[in-house]
């Protein structure tokens, strides 16, 4: 039983980080590979301010997401030059040379030998080390970002984004400025990644930088696209097959190393058959 | 004056491996313009097929060399009319391709791991020690000297086919323009299936003998695809000579500067490069 | 609106089932259910999987002799992959899930390091046969180790190196915990001492390490010490120190110590140093170990230093439970006061800062083989 609450916080957790990356690629196109970077900001950002200061969980999370936000809008300010591949490859770099910030400046991340021992959140004297409790938060922030992007979407906001996705020159001739709106949204998922990773090292306990690396942020773009760009509900049932299809496999009896490459070997498989025969993913509206 | 030689070859080594790399890539790129996420990872196909060759059946090192490039160049072929033909049939976006080509590699990556295992491996077969050249007191392996030599006239050979032989002629044509090259008579699909052919068959040699020099692991794919998108960009996209430059550059940049910065950083340090590149000099070195 | 319906079915859903199959704690007859953690897959499942093959044996002579109090021994084996997080998850489900009061494990210091705090909340012992990095000593009242930290390692080596007049040692180190500890420790002394240490670190799966190797070669030290995690990466290493044409003095650290890493590069290795936490093979319980390995998994007793250690664990463990109880806290406080204990792996003293007594003695590779480091 435990062991099935553990599984649903992880599937919650991943479908935060999928439900951002989709709001980059699914509703503005924007072809992102450094989610896992962000995520890593808000957890590393996270545990320096519970060690180093007196701050509360919360506060320390919402701090790492303003500086998340700050660091997206800087990138944005170099990312948005460019298109299509040439953005994921930018955004690639990105990832790797924040990866390497990780592993190397230790003062800050201890580099490889990770930091142990982080503490579960407490608000107003509820105290969430219990994995019960903590499922019922990560519910529940979940459904919050749900709701909050369910919003967005169906704003004039969202409406942009969608029209930048299909044809950004030509909104642009409407005198939209679309470099501001690539910036906010930009921002606006690296926070949700921040957050998702601060929960993340709240729930594990330990945090060290592979983690964090591009593989992750590959293994993301994956789920996204697979559940379907473009929908609400999409990254969500990419984040829970993601969490439970090695479940499937290692029932079925493959030993422990081999599953984990199985579910490798699966998801490509279903990509390419994805990309063949259903490009918008299982449930999406956007078709690459 | 020992120290700069031996800086300067192993510049030279490692961007003998990058420029091979460039050079299939750009091969590809420049004609069919979308990133194929799996070449790398199509090196190691032909890397472990030698492998295979050399230990399982005990055949000498020429044939399994030259078996394990056409496992690699024929499985690429495979892919190109299973996959990518229906998708370009119907006129897919880059996007599609490039997230296909993500299934691709999550794909063959998985089923080499589980086939070969994840550990290192050598290509040399047990005892083997290559012959040593000692050269201002720098030192440099016959492997090594082979790779640089492999590395000027492979781009030779390139260069004479692309500009005497009708598939060249038709290479060239389809990268100016594939439709109107279509029109005037071309198989385009014979002549792209050629292509996959070719960059498959330069990156297997550019895999193989990197595994006689150093080693290979499953995992080691995407970091061989964006070492040669990286000398590509920097030399020139789309450029064979374009490649060749970049791959060089980018190998002396590497080991120069891990001379005067902590060596950790030199994975940073290639995409800090590219980064500098896309933004001042998006066309690379060679361009137009 | 739906997502709040959404919402609150889960948590009514997640009550009821926790409700209703949420098992009893352990009936006290039942079997004793210990928890071990170690890398049973990856690049580490080279040290894990005979290890669990030697907790196996141990707990099945253990039982065959009438087992604790009459209960028998059971263990729930989890995969730490070498890895914090794989290790966070794994001493999750040990501590909350499967309840267990005592788990043998992690086998990497990084498994270690993040079970700790999870261990200590739910008040489980966590006793490590196989972590040496110094950042254990003395870390939690619920931690202890028959293993030797690594400060010893890197100690006995600066001392050595001292002594024989170097000044000036250069390391290439993986950027990983049980490397980056052994580097600590051999610096702190190395430098209390008087001499001076330099480094060039690498990531995992690098393969190019030539210029980090003309750096440190360009410094002319000493030595260079070889400082990576696993013998494979220490071959590729040792290829590329080949192929540069350096000869030097050669420290290697003890993963690095693989007798046939030793036999491929002998030439390069002669008069190479390392240091390790030996073994004696004229122990009496050892070489029954050694027989009943063979015996029962038909193959040699592999990675001697920490099978030795691992078989102890378990009749350590299995004598603790005998005089206090299997309680966590109970054990965890009764390991400290272990003296003397006749073991597979010599007479076993934990101190109070649950780290064992005695540590790594310095060996030098003649003709391809490793033999004590004579004074």
């Amino acid at each position: 039983m435990g062991y099935i609450i553990h599984l649903i916080i992880l599937c919650l957790l991943f479908a935060i980080n999928a439900m951002s990356l989709n709001l980059l690629i699914g509703y503005t196109g924007l072809l992102f590979a450094a989610s896992a970077a962000f995520a890593g900001i808000g957890a590393y950002t996270t545990v320096f301010l519970l060690k180093s200061t007196e701050l509360g969980f919360f506060p320390a999370v919402i701090i790492s997401m303003l500086v998340a936000s700050v660091m997206a809008t800087l990138l944005g300010l170099v990312l948005n030059k460019f298109r299509d591949d040439y953005f994921a490859l930018v955004s690639v770099g990105f990832q790797v040379i924040v990866s390497t910030v990780f592993m190397y400046w230790v003062g800050f991340t201890r580099g490889p030998l990770g930091i142990p021992g982080i503490a579960r959140p407490t608000l107003l004297g509820l105290d969430f080390s219990s994995n019960i409790m903590f499922l019922i938060l990560v519910a529940i922030i979940a459904s919050v970002v749900y709701l909050f992007i369910k919003f967005l979407i169906g704003s004039p906001f969202g409406r942009v984004l969608k029209a930048i996705r299909d044809n950004e020159e030509a909104i642009k001739v409407f005198g939209y400025n679309t470099y501001f709106f690539k910036l906010t949204i930009l921002s606006l998922a690296a926070m949700l990644c921040a957050l998702a990773g601060a929960l993340y090292a709240s729930y594990i306990t330990y945090i060290s930088p592979p983690v964090f690396y591009l593989f992750e942020s590959i293994l993301l773009i994956s789920i996204v696209t697979f559940g379907g760009l473009g929908s609400l509900k999409g990254p969500v049932i990419g984040a829970v097959i993601m969490v439970l299809l090695p479940e499937a496999l290692r029932f079925v009896g493959f030993p422990p190393e081999v599953a984990a490459q199985m579910r490798q070997a699966v998801f490509g498989l279903a990509l390419i058959l994805l990309m063949l025969y259903r490009p918008q993913g299982l449930v999406g509206e956007y078709k690459l | 004056m020992e120290i700069f030689v031996q800086l300067l070859l192993n510049g030279l080594i490692a961007g003998s491996l990058y420029s091979l790399l460039a050079i299939g890539f750009n091969l590809f790129y420049g004609t069919v313009k979308f990133f194929d996420l799996a070449f790398g990872t199509i090196a190691l196909v032909g890397s472990y097929a030698t492998l295979s060759f050399l230990k399982n059946l005990d055949l000498p090192l020429l044939i399994s060399v030259m078996g394990g490039i056409l496992v690699g160049a024929v499985l690429n072929v495979i892919i190109y009319k299973l996959v990518y033909v229906p998708i370009r049939a119907r006129k897919g976006s880059n996007m599609v391709l490039l997230v296909t080509s993500l299934g691709v590699f999550t794909i063959l990556q998985s089923l080499l791991a589980i086939l070969f295992s994840s550990q290192f491996q050598t290509l040399r077969s047990a005892g083997y020690v290559p012959h040593i050249f000692h050269i201002y007191g720098a030192s440099v392996t016959s492997v090594q000297v082979l790779m640089i030599a492999l590395a000027v006239l492979v781009p030779i050979v390139m260069h004479f086919i692309l500009k005497r032989t009708k598939f060249g002629r038709a290479v060239r044509a389809i990268g100016d323009n594939e439709e109107v090259a279509s029109i005037v008579g071309i198989n385009t699909s014979k002549v792209i299936g050629g292509v996959f052919f070719i960059s498959a068959a330069l990156s297997g040699l550019a895999g193989i003998m990197n595994g006689l020099d150093r080693g290979i692991e499953p995992y080691m794919g995407l970091a061989l695809l964006l070492k040669g998108i990286i000398a590509a960009i920097v030399g020139g996209i789309g450029y064979l000579w374009g490649g060749v430059l970049g791959g060089f550059v980018l190998g002396l940049i590497e080991n120069f500067g891990t001379w005067y910065l902590p060596s950790e950083w030199k994975d940073a340090i290639a995409f800090v490069v590219l980064i500098i590149f896309l933004i001042f000099r998006p066309r690379g070195i060679l361009s137009k | 609106m739906k997502a709040i319906v959404w919402l609150i079915v889960i948590v009514v859903v997640i009550w009821a089932g926790w409700a209703l199959l949420d098992k009893a704690p352990e009936a006290e007859a039942g079997p004793i259910m210990i928890g071990f953690i170690g890398p049973l897959t990856g690049d580490a499942a080279a040290y894990g999987e005979p290890e669990r093959d030697v907790v196996a044996l141990a707990v099945e002579e253990i039982n065959a002799a009438g087992g604790i109090n009459g209960r028998q021994i059971s263990v729930i084996y989890e995969d730490g992959k070498c890895d914090g997080t794989a290790s966070a998850s794994a001493a999750q489900k040990l501590v909350n899930v499967d309840k267990v009061q005592a788990i043998i494990g992690g086998f990497c210091s990084s498994e270690s390091l993040a079970a700790v705090p999870i261990a200590a909340a739910g008040k489980v012992f966590l006793f490590s046969p196989g972590s040496s990095s110094p950042d254990l000593t003395g870390i939690n009242q619920f931690f202890a180790r028959n293993y030797p930290s690594d400060a010893s390692q890197g100690r006995v080596m600066a001392d050595v190196l001292y002594a024989k007049g170097m000044r000036n040692v250069a390391f290439i180190q993986e950027s990983k915990d049980y490397p980056l500890g052994i580097f600590k420790a051999f610096q702190a002394r190395f430098a209390e001492l008087g001499g001076e240490v330099v480094k060039e670190e690498f990531p995992t799966d690098s393969t190019d390490f030539r210029t980090s190797l003309t750096k440190l070669k360009a410094g002319k030290p000493d030595a260079l010490f070889v400082d990576a995690q696993t013998p494979a990466a220490a071959d590729r290493i040792l290829q590329q120190v080949q192929e540069l044409g350096w000869k030097t003095q050669i420290l290697l650290n003890d993963a690095a110590s693989d007798p046939a890493l030793i036999t491929k590069y002998a030439k390069l290795l002669e008069g190479a140093m390392f240091a390790e936490f030996g073994y004696d093979a004229t122990n009496s319980k050892f070489a029954a170990l050694a027989t009943a390995y063979k015996a029962k998994y038909a193959t040699d007793l592999p990675w001697q230093s920490y099978s030795q250690t691992y078989y102890d664990s378990v009749y350590i463990l299995a004598e603790g439970i005998k005089a206090v109880g299997y309680e966590g806290e109970k054990l965890a406080t009764w390991v400290r006061t272990v003296k003397d204990w006749p073991g597979a792996s010599g007479n076993v003293s934990i101190g109070s800062d649950g780290d064992v007594v005695g540590g790594h003695s310095a060996r030098v590779i003649m003709d391809g083989k490793a033999t004590p480091l004579g004074q």
